[in-house]
């Protein structure tokens, strides 16, 4: 079998390594890096959305929450100003009851007074009524005779006047 | 014992005679270069097949790790404007590695023929050639030859050339180194074992000292170094000086 030297270019071996270079070059790029490339791009890309995602899903609920606070907010003024408006209409219903009750009273207190000077009249006729035909009784027996009964009654009605005016 | 250290086979030669290029000859050289090829397109194939997005195998992961160390080795040290030499650094890079550790299975590394490395070095010479002109326009780099006074010329010259020379001679000296020290250490050993063999009586010390015993295992120690070590330094080298002439063109 035929050797080369040691130390030699051959020229065949030489132009052959060249266009192997070349041709490794193009294989490794078709067979690795091409397809490699591709699937690092493609997990970059997702990387990418992922994050871009996470990003619009913290704004949105950052959003909810303001929203929510707002909403919150409004419902606790809302809270307060039905407690206000009840504590107000509250206040004056027990005011309009308080003048209802005081006026009923009055009105009570009125009337009973009224009854009273009736009674207190009534009363006051009945008792001269009463003397006046005590006094009738206490006076016939007297004058052991009987008057008529226009003197009696002009007679009953002075005497009752006069004691009106004396009592 | 006669330890013969030749040039790679020739397995073929063509009858006919073609100017300049000689006998076409089938060597050693282009056919183990052949496996080499055959070697990295197949890993290559086999690493890149069925890739996922999400929930990668462990396949995947090392290709991926090996495209991100090429992207990184180019692109960090060259910029990103350079990014379309990946694919030629790393079939330079994975070319010489997979050469220089095919000695590993008993065949003779392509790399241990100077034709290689002197085609690779042609091959990045142009390249840095091809640079310098792209940067300088083709006058500034005729005159980057007088710098720094006219005298200087003829040694300019020689440095430029001196470049492809020394990256090729560098690649082919170590592993050739490797080759030579390798047959010398079996041959050694060789002796070694049939003397040490031999010492024993009569039949029994015949057919011992016939085998090479010592040749088992102790050479796979030293082929750490000059196989490993050495394999993946050269390789290594000669990309990263290609990387950094090519850099230095694009900024001269």
């Amino acid at each position: 079998m035929q050797v080369q030297e040691l130390v030699a270019i051959v020229p065949w071996n030489f132009v052959a390594t060249i266009c192997n270079l070349f041709i490794q070059m193009y294989l490794i790029k078709r067979f690795l890096f091409k397809p490699i490339n591709k699937v690092l791009e493609q997990r970059r890309a997702m990387a990418d959305r992922e994050l871009q995602e996470a990003r619009e899903a913290k704004k949105s609920a950052l959003a909810m929450q303001e929203e929510y606070e707002q909403n919150i907010a409004r419902a606790k003024d809302q809270a307060g100003e039905i407690i206000r408006e009840a504590r107000r209409t509250a206040d004056s219903q027990s005011e309009k009851l308080l003048q209802e009750a005081a006026r009923q009273a009055a009105s009570m207190k009125e009337s009973a007074e009224r009854e009273i000077s009736r009674e207190k009249r009534k009363a006051v006729t009945e008792a001269k009524e009463e003397i006046g035909g005590i006094a009738m009784d206490i006076a016939g027996k007297v004058i052991e005779r009987e008057i008529s009964q226009e003197d009696h009654q002009k007679l009953i009605e002075e005497f009752i006047a006069n004691v009106g005016e004396a009592s | 014992m006669e330890i013969d250290i030749t040039g790679a086979r020739i397995f073929y030669t063509f009858p006919f005679e073609i100017p300049i290029l000689g006998k076409l000859q089938i060597t050693e050289t282009m056919v183990i270069s052949w496996v080499v090829m055959l070697l990295i397109t197949g890993l290559c194939i086999w690493l890149a097949h069925d890739l996922k997005v999400e929930h990668i195998s462990k396949r995947q992961a090392l290709a991926e790790w090996l495209v991100e160390k090429a992207n990184r080795f180019v692109v960090g040290n060259m910029g990103e404007e350079f990014r379309y030499l990946i694919p030629f650094v790393a079939a330079l890079f994975s070319t010489s590695l997979v050469s220089n550790l095919i000695s590993l299975v008993g065949l003779r590394s392509p790399t241990a023929d100077l034709s290689t490395e002197a085609a690779w070095a042609a091959v990045v010479f142009v390249m840095i050639t091809g640079q310098k002109i792209k940067t300088n326009g083709v006058g500034g780099y005729m005159k980057s030859f007088t710098t720094p006074i006219p005298v200087m010329t003829p040694f300019n010259i020689l440095s430029e050339l001196a470049t492809p020379i020394s990256m090729a001679c560098r690649h082919f000296g170590n592993i050739l180194s490797g080759v030579v020290i390798s047959s010398l250490i079996y041959g050694a050993l060789a002796l070694a074992s049939s003397a040490l063999f031999g010492l024993l009586p009569g039949v029994l010390g015949d057919v011992l000292s016939g085998i090479p015993f010592l040749d088992v295992g102790i050479p796979a120690i030293l082929s750490i170094y000059f196989d490993w070590f050495s394999g993946f330094m050269q390789a290594f080298i000669f990309c990263m000086l290609t990387v950094m002439y090519i850099k230095g063109a694009a900024e001269a």
